[in-house]
C-alpha cells in the first residue's frame, strides 16, 4: 500500500470508472479493468463523451472491453462520482480537445 | 588538465554544457521559442530554464486579401521545465 | 534520471503541466515515474470555460510523452543543486 502511494502507476485505478483523453482528442469513459508499463488500458463498458460548441455532450455507448494502446493516451482522469453527478452534460458547449501535437 | 577538458567541445552536448547559467535561445516544434537562463539538462535536452520567455508565432491568412498576418504572442514564466522531444535547437548564450 | 530525481523532490508542491493538446492543468504532485508520468491531486484545468472535458476529473494521471512544459514553483528551484547535478550527470 505505501509503494502505491508512491508510484505513478495506475493500480489504484483499477476497478474504478476512469476518463481517458486520447492524443486525437478524444473523451473515453469506462472502468478500468488492467493497464500495463506501457500504459496499455484495458477498459470495460466503455462510452465516449462527444463535445461540440453547437450542441450538448453527446455520449456513444462503445460497450464491451476495449484495449487502449498506451501511445494514444495522454491523461487519466479518476472519474469523481459526485462530480459527475452534478454536471449537467445536455448544457456543456465546448469544441473538442484538440489533437497532441508531438 | 581537468580544466581543460571542461572547457573543451568535442561532441554537441559540451557546448550547452558550457551554457549552464546562461541566457539561452530554444527553438521548439510548433512555433514556439523560449529565452531564459538554463539551470539545468540531460541527454534528452530535457531542461529547466529560468526567467522565461515564451514566444508564440501564428499566421493567420485575411478573409479578403489573403495576406499572410503574423501574429506573436510572448508571455514570461518564472521557471520552466521543458519536455527535450519537442526542442528543435538551442543556441548558446545571447549577446545582448 | 536528473529530472526523476528533481520531480521527486516536488512531490506535494503544486505545479501546472502544459500538454502537447494545449490543455494546462495545474494540481498538488502526487508522483513520477521514470518515463516522467505524473500524478496530480486536486486539479484545476486552466481556462476551465474552454475546456471543460476533465471536470468531474480530481486526480489524475499524465503521460510523460504528452507533456510540453511543466511550470515549476519557484521556491522550490534550488539552483546550485541543479547545476552539479547536470555537470554530474553530463559526466556520464
Amino acid at each position: 500500500m505505501a509503494a502505491d502511494l508512491q508510484e505513478a502507476g495506475l493500480a489504484s485505478l483499477v476497478d474504478t470508472t476512469i476518463s481517458v483523453i486520447t492524443n486525437d482528442g478524444r473523451n473515453i469513459v469506462g472502468i478500468l479493468r488492467g493497464y500495463d508499463q506501457a500504459t496499455n488500458l484495458i477498459l470495460d463498458e466503455c462510452h465516449e463523451r462527444v463535445y461540440s460548441s453547437k450542441s450538448g455532450v453527446d455520449q456513444v455507448v462503445l460497450g464491451g472491453l476495449h484495449v487502449v494502446r498506451g501511445d494514444n493516451i495522454a491523461v487519466v482522469g479518476e472519474l469523481d462520482d459526485d462530480l459527475d453527478q452534478q454536471l449537467n452534460l445536455s448544457q456543456i458547449r465546448a469544441a473538442p480537445l484538440k489533437a497532441v501535437q508531438h | 588538465m581537468a580544466d581543460e577538458d571542461a572547457a573543451t567541445v568535442k561532441e554537441p552536448l559540451d557546448l550547452i554544457r558550457l551554457s549552464l547559467d546562461e541566457r539561452i535561445y530554444v527553438k521548439l516544434r510548433g512555433d514556439r521559442e523560449l529565452r531564459g537562463r538554463l539551470h539545468a539538462y540531460d541527454q534528452h535536452l530535457n531542461m529547466i530554464l529560468g526567467e522565461v520567455e515564451e514566444t508564440i508565432t501564428t499566421v493567420e491568412i485575411d478573409d479578403e486579401t489573403y495576406e499572410e498576418i503574423i501574429k506573436t504572442q510572448k508571455r514570461m514564466v518564472p521557471y520552466l521545465f521543458v519536455r527535450g522531444d519537442g526542442v528543435i535547437l538551442c543556441a548558446p548564450p545571447l549577446r545582448q | 534520471m536528473l529530472f526523476y530525481s528533481y520531480f521527486k523532490t516536488l512531490v506535494g508542491k503544486e505545479v501546472t503541466v502544459e500538454l502537447k493538446n494545449d490543455l494546462a492543468i495545474t494540481g498538488t504532485l502526487h508522483s513520477v515515474d521514470q518515463y516522467l508520468n505524473v500524478k496530480l491531486n486536486n486539479v484545476k484545468v486552466v481556462n476551465e470555460a474552454k475546456y471543460p472535458h476533465m471536470m468531474s476529473v480530481r486526480n489524475c494521471f499524465i503521460r510523460g510523452s504528452v507533456v510540453r512544459y511543466v511550470q515549476l514553483p519557484p521556491g522550490s528551484v534550488d539552483i546550485e543543486i541543479l547545476h552539479d547535478a547536470t555537470r554530474r550527470e553530463a559526466r556520464g
